[in-house]
């Protein structure tokens, strides 16, 4: 457990947030750029993963001239207030309700194609304000909110993006490597966001609890594939297979993902089997 | 300094409680302080850390059971707590220390009985530590936990290959066979345990949201558990399995199908000379109860988590009174009669049984014949259901 950084006591007129190191006011309860609760416990692991914290109920999230509003624990809810000017895009199955003068557009995308076959969505909606809409999956998780600053670019699991906001571009990759694709467990794409000048806020999806994880260079790690939910685009993925199998019963393998840092990698505690066999 | 929520000692300057993450007040001149605020994560029951056995009276308003310790005395948890020990597995639990360090339930979240009996598995605060061997185990997140393992040279862990979440790249893992493969692969359970050795971290988790249950198991103890809950053991625990010859037989049409509600087999973990930790996850939450010899209670198949090797079972089928023909009836409940002595537990969440109705024969039960409506028939009533 780490010791907070700043010293109990002393006149600070700020906390900053331990999830996405934004700064906040004393008094604060719930950071502001992610909604993660100020007053309670670090939940850092021994083995240094951090927990994705809960966000209360009710809990605001500001970025650009919008709030977002989270809402519900069991699936949560995202309701967006969105300022004018201000423009949200997602995946179009996960909108819930939306005021009628908000207005949906679709982004264009290069390949197209190419994302149908990868099973990837066709299209993705731009939502533009002024105006509130509401976003959640179908599916108990845990709304994990990564503010993101300019110069960062994130991968991020197939399916596994809930929304972002306009200040962040998107594209995706093909996942390197006939070996990833067939055994990795996650698809031929990830999603992968970009930040430009100004800073953004990506909202993902996790199933079960949410861990993050900060690899130092050339520092690997073994992860099951189906636990992957993202990562920073320096981090290299490789599937490897482990055998397991001795003497009679030679047929178990299973694929395991290493991840080398640098940077951060995200996991979900629950997660699909594609492995074995 | 002292924790105001939960007493915990606190190392010099910080914000918050390093036990239970409640926010610190600075001392002030003046020492009454407003009302702590409590942690986020952990369920209400925290509020009323108040012993109570089944045979004291429960408080009916919990609510208004007075914290009677902790807050703000600053004394030591050992001296509020007199025993000094886990409610929950009876380990020693030093001064200090957030949670017990045998099964991770946290100080001052006592198991504490509902009035028929049952009680919930003991509240446990996120990142919980537990020690085992030489090595540490941690238990992260709330919703679908992961046991992080930190394994220590000498000590091993084994588990089924499909609940790893991730490990690092020095801890080798290889496979274990295990004994009377064919039956088990007849059974439809894994053949293979997957064992790793330290040193270094490997977590596990199962993929539904539950109850991680850490069972630390003492020398010369054993369990039953019911198939596909296990998660993960110690090198130590020796895992062996029976056939829980629980099953009944359906029929639809001209097919008749053999059920086996318990699974056919059912996993026997012990403990021979050191203590060892047994980790096992159940879907929802789960409830445990301690039967006394003879005592008996009846719970859904599916629904048993474990249970103590001296606790019998038997099927048993009940017929709900109806006005008309009862032996045709297609309405059986089936159930699992637990008999005492000996610690039961069940999960919130479990499987709905087929085959429930147009039951047309069922195992026997140790005394012989069938159990049928609360009485024990011989084989002339069992006839009958050889229609």
């Amino acid at each position: 457990m780490t010791t907070p950084s700043i010293p109990a006591g002393e006149a600070l007129e700020r906390i900053q947030c331990q999830w996405c190191q934004s700064m906040n006011a004393k008094t604060a309860l719930a950071c502001q750029a992610c909604g993660a609760p100020l007053d309670i416990r670090n939940l850092v692991s021994e083995s240094g993963w951090r927990e994705a914290p809960r966000i209360r109920d009710m809990t605001e999230i500001h970025f650009g001239s919008s709030t977002c509003q989270v809402e519900g624990e069991i699936v949560p809810a995202a309701e967006i207030n969105l300022g004018a000017g201000d423009a949200i895009f997602f995946e179009h199955h996960v909108m819930l309700w939306k005021e009628e003068q908000v207005r949906l557009s679709v982004m264009p995308l290069a390949g197209g194609m190419k994302r149908v076959f990868g099973g990837m969505p066709f299209l993705i909606t731009v939502a533009t304000g002024p105006g509130r809409i509401a976003f959640s999956r179908d599916a108990s998780g845990e709304l994990v909110v990564l503010p993101l600053h300019p110069g960062m670019e994130l991968d991020v699991r197939e399916h596994a993006f809930l929304l972002s906001s306009h200040q962040i571009n998107y594209s995706f990759v093909r996942v390197k490597g006939l070996t990833n694709i067939l055994f990795g467990g996650q698809g031929m794409y990830m999603d992968r966001f970009i930040t430009t000048g100004a800073p953004g806020l990506l909202i993902l999806h996790g199933y079960g609890n949410v861990f993050e994880r900060r690899l130092a260079p050339g520092e690997s790690i073994m992860l099951e594939p189906g636990a992957f939910l993202y990562k920073d685009s320096t981090v290299q993925m490789d599937v490897e297979l482990q055998r397991l199998g001795t003497g009679l019963f030679g047929g178990t393998n299973i694929n395991l993902a290493r991840m080398t840092g640098p940077g951060r990698v995200g996991i979900q505690s629950m997660y699909v089997h594609h492995h074995t066999e | 300094m002292f924790c105001e929520n939960c007493g915990s000692k606190l190392p010099g300057a910080v914000n918050f409680c390093t036990g239970c993450g409640a926010r610190v007040r600075t001392p002030g001149p003046s020492t009454a302080t407003p009302p702590p605020m409590p942690a986020q994560n952990q369920p209400p029951s925290a509020a009323y850390p108040v012993a109570a056995t089944p045979d004291q009276e429960v408080p009916k308003t919990p609510h208004k059971v007075p914290v009677t310790n902790y807050a703000g005395t600053g004394i030591p948890l050992s001296e509020t707590h007199p025993a000094g020990k886990c409610s929950w597995c009876a380990a020693i639990i030093d001064a200090g220390q957030p949670n017990c360090p045998k099964c991770g339930a946290a100080t001052g979240m006592h198991a504490r009985p509902s009035n028929s009996g049952w009680a919930k598995l003991p509240g446990r605060k996120d990142m919980a530590q537990l020690n085992f061997g030489k090595s540490v185990c941690q238990i992260e997140g709330v919703y679908v936990p992961v046991a992080d393992m930190k394994l220590a040279p000498e000590d091993s862990v084994y588990f089924t290959h499909n609940v790893l979440l991730w490990k690092d790249p020095q801890v080798s893992i290889s496979a274990m066979p295990l004994k009377g493969a064919w039956k088990r692969l007849m059974g439809g359970l894994p053949l293979i345990m997957t064992q790793a050795q330290g040193p270094g971290h490997i977590a596990f988790s199962q993929d539904g949201p539950g109850e991680l249950i850490a069972l630390p198991l003492q020398p010369g103890q054993s369990i039953d558990v019911r198939e596909h809950l296990f998660l993960a053991a110690t090198g130590n625990i020796h895992y062996d399995w029976f056939q829980t010859n629980i099953w009944f037989r359906s029929r639809r049409g001209n097919d008749t199908e053999t059920h086996y509600p318990l699974g056919q087999v059912m996993d026997r973990f012990g403990s021979a000379q050191a203590p060892g930790l047994l980790l096992l996850h159940a879907a929802g939450n789960v409830f445990v109860r301690e039967l006394a010899p003879g005592q008996t209670i009846l719970v859904k198949p599916t629904a048993l988590v474990f249970k103590d090797p001296s606790v019998q079972m038997m099927l048993h089928f009940e017929r709900p009174a109806a006005l008309f023909n009862v032996w045709n009836s297609n309405h059986t409940y089936l159930w699992l009669r637990l008999a005492g002595p000996g610690r039961i537990a069940v999960q919130s969440v479990f499987d709905r049984i087929e085959g429930e109705s147009n039951i047309t024969g069922a195992s026997q039960n140790p005394l012989g014949g069938m159990d049928i409506g609360g009485e024990i028939v011989g084989s002339l009533i069992g006839g009958l259901f050889d229609r």
